[in-house]
């Protein structure tokens, strides 16, 4: 089933946060990177979301949408927001290759979003090889993946199973422990970007790949966003000291995954007028507003309030 | 008129040579070993120096061997004891031994070039550090100031220094070398330096010597043969001796595990890649899980390498007081083919792989006698397998076996990953994942007839 169908995207606070806070760690990069005529290749699928903040956060006009799917295909090209969109029919293992070599693109800096809604498996492994392999110099590169444990196998068949994915970065001594949600995700996240930069060290790329994003998050499936830069030796220094700077200047680096607590439109904006404050947000604070929330919940909306997502329903 | 003054050939070394050029000769990961052996030397020396045969007991707890390899910085640093000013002076710096120069025994230092070498591939800042019994010193080298001039004399500058923690070496480069930097920020290249470190020294850390690479300690490999009901690995001993110089060695081969279910050459396993033949150099490992022609495949009577013979390894010890007497090469990572006692210890490896082979080839007829007998052997530490002139393996009766189909068909890998995943094993074989898909159906659809 084509992901439009199964998941409507814009009802998703943590994946909504999620993509605020790539978003400003994009803009960030390329205001310190002086990155310019920028092109964005993704999944646009029929919503767009991540082309639009695409176009009005980081200015790109190029930019190219991958979609397999028949019907899909058809629907995006139908609901394309820009007229600067091109949307391309087929795999991203038959289409990325096509991009590489496009001269209109292939000396510009990219940035590449691989927003996937399945798991980790070879092919998707492959597009990582593919990218880190080919992507223009000063290209920033992304992936998100799920990290629903029981997609990985068994308990104990997931150290073999990660291995067999990720191949020599992978530690021998990965345990069954390191395994289990909710480590597997951490796992994933930090196995995949030692993949990035092996492969990147294996290709010789003169500025290697530097890890900047590792966001984990949930809606209901864990999902694992990695990324960073490809930078070419001008840009390395500049890179590195940007991703290396830790909260709150560089956000792509949460230490803990985003978990957004699902709240009607009046619960958070009364949240949001007792913030920001010095001292915590407590349950007590929030019970004295009339309603009650858990612990877990009252922090992730304190720490993530001014990117949360507010949702109404439109009835015509 | 006289005669003219004879011309000569100019046959002065270049720095730059040392530097630039065989260097390229070794691998990154082979410079931090050449190390290694340097501190390994260190520690067998502070034990007396005795032979490093399967049968010694040496006890090497008390040593620890420390490497950082980060993108700005190397170091290894360790407490085997030290380099003595006399053998900065007179030996450890000097490009190649003399050949009247003295050799630690049982060591496997023997060319006089690794740490130099390695140094250099590593980058161009280096500090040699050393505290010993009579005090404390160390060795600057800037090597792009170094290599300004080629006159000799070529020395490098020995200061006095502050003592080191523990009676040891110091190693520290800085400026690194492209590749060096690019290797250590590689994920991929820490984890395969472990893993060859864990294998390569297995003899010295099963013996206690601690290992560590950027603060995490390395286990030792575990060689483990299988024994039991009808399999017992062969192990032999005898002595050899090259120009005057006595050479032990020793030879143990059999099962490890049992051979793959399928030789299918698409299938990766990477537990394939502990087969084959071992050479080990005065406990060092120097030859890993060869295949090719270097340990005899694909020679005489020895057929090439096939999946079909996994499970099988082979082990090969060479022990000798003098190094140069051991089939080591310059990198340590191979065997000299030329080697004389390396020749002669070949027949009695032939020996062994072939009975191995034709097990595997009766296997085949008889899988299930094989399989019911493999599954009773048990693991036997290396050091515990008993001496046994030639390997036992199960005399299989070859069956007149039913007439057999056999079926290829390709699929889509991730939805063969959920079937073999709906069996209970994500990581199950294909060739077992079809194998269950037809029983299943043939259950299915003809059951009992």
């Amino acid at each position: 089933m084509p992901s439009f169908d199964a998941i409507n995207y814009s009802l998703r606070p943590s994946k909504s946060i999620q993509r605020q806070i790539v978003f400003s760690g994009l803009r960030l990069l390329q205001r310190t990177l002086g990155l310019s005529n920028q092109v964005y290749v993704g999944f646009g699928s029929i919503w767009f979301t991540d082309f639009v903040m695409a176009h009005k956060l980081l200015g790109i006009d190029d930019m190219v949408s991958l979609e397999a799917d028949d019907i899909g295909y058809k629907r995006a090209v139908f609901n394309s927001p820009y007229a600067t969109i091109k949307v391309a029919h087929g795999y991203s293992y038959t289409e990325l290759p096509k991009l590489y070599v496009d001269a209109t693109l292939n000396g510009r800096p990219w940035v590449v979003w691989l927003d996937y809604d399945y798991e980790l498996n070879e092919s998707l492994r492959d597009d990582i090889r593919s990218v880190i392999e080919n992507a223009p110099a000063n290209s920033i590169f992304l992936v998100t993946f799920n990290g629903i444990d029981r997609r990985y196998g068994d308990g104990s068949a997931r150290p073999e199973r990660i291995r067999e994915l990720l191949g020599s970065v992978v530690p021998d001594s990965l345990t069954k422990a390191q395994c289990k949600t909710p480590l597997l995700q951490a796992s994933l996240a930090d196995l995949t970007l030692d993949y990035m930069k092996s492969v990147a060290a294996d290709r010789a790329r003169p500025g290697g790949f530097v890890s900047g994003f590792r966001v984990l998050y949930r809606d209901g499936p864990h999902m694992i966003t990695v990324g960073g830069v490809l930078p070419d030796k001008e840009h390395l220094s500049a890179a590195e000291e940007v991703l290396a700077a830790g909260e709150p200047y560089w956000p792509c680096f949460p230490a803990t995954p985003i978990e957004a607590p699902h709240l009607t439109i009046r619960e958070a904006a009364l949240l949001q007028s007792q913030l920001p404050c010095s001292a915590p947000l407590t349950r007590a604070i929030v019970k004295t507003l009339g309603f009650d929330l858990e612990d877990s919940q009252i922090d992730a909306f304190a720490r993530y309030y001014r990117e949360y997502p507010a949702y109404a329903q439109i009835l015509t | 008129m006289g005669q003219p003054e004879p011309r000569k050939a100019e046959a002065n070394p270049t720095k730059n040579f040392f530097v630039r050029m065989i260097t390229r000769d070794i691998s990154l990961e082979d410079c931090i070993l050449d190390l290694i052996d340097n501190s390994v030397d260190g520690a067998w020396r502070s034990e007396g120096s005795r032979p490093m045969g399967l049968e010694q007991n040496t006890d090497l707890s008390k040593y620890e061997i420390s490497i950082t390899a980060s993108v700005k910085k190397f170091s290894i640093e360790d407490n085997c004891g030290g380099m003595t000013l006399d053998d900065a002076v007179n030996h450890a710096f000097s490009f190649g031994r003399r050949s009247d120069d003295a050799h630690d025994a049982y060591s496997i230092g023997v060319y006089g070039i690794g740490m130099k070498r390695a140094v250099f591939k590593l980058g161009k800042s280096i500090r040699i550090r050393s505290t010993y019994n009579g005090g404390s010193f160390a060795v600057p080298i800037s090597v792009d100031k170094w290599l300004e001039n080629d006159t000799p004399p070529w020395d490098f500058d020995i200061e006095e220094d502050e003592p080191l923690s523990a009676k040891g070496v110091n190693i520290t480069v800085e400026s690194l070398t492209s590749g060096a930097t690019a290797a250590f920020g590689n994920p991929a290249f820490i984890q395969n330096l472990r893993r060859t470190i864990s294998r390569d020294y297995s003899l010295h850390i099963n013996r206690g010597l601690k290992i560590f690479l950027n603060e995490s300690q390395i286990p030792g490999w575990q060689i483990e043969m299988l024994e039991g009901a009808d399999f017992a690995p062969m192990r032999i001993e005898y002595a050899d001796e090259v120009e005057g110089d006595h050479v032990s060695v020793e030879i143990i081969g059999g099962m490890v595990a049992p051979p793959p279910e399928s030789a299918d050459p698409d299938i990766v396993d990477e537990g394939e890649k502990r087969f084959g033949w071992y050479v080990v150099c005065n406990g060092r490992i120097v030859l890993a899980a060869d295949k090719t022609e270097l340990s005899g495949w694909g020679t005489d009577e020895w057929p090439q390498w096939h999946r079909q013979y996994s499970g099988f390894i082979g082990i090969v010890l060479f022990t000798a007081a003098k190094a140069t007497a051991l089939p080591l090469t310059t990198t340590k990572r191979s065997v000299d083919p030329s080697s004389e006692v390396f020749r002669r210890a070949k027949p009695r490896m032939r020996e062994v792989t072939r009975k191995w082979i034709d097990y595997t080839n009766v296997r085949k007829q008889s899988l299930e006698e094989a399989k019911a007998a493999e599954g009773l052997a048990r693991p036997v530490a290396l050091t515990s397998v008993v001496r046994l002139a030639e390997v036992r393996l199960p005399r299989l009766a070859a069956r007149s076996a039913q007439r057999v189909a056999n079926v290829s068909y390709s699929v889509p890998l991730p939805k063969l990953k959920d079937l073999a995943k709906a069996f209970g094993n994500i990581n199950m074989p294909y060739r077992e994942v079809g194998l269950m898909s037809f029983n299943y159906s043939y259950d299915d659809k003809v059951g009992d007839e």
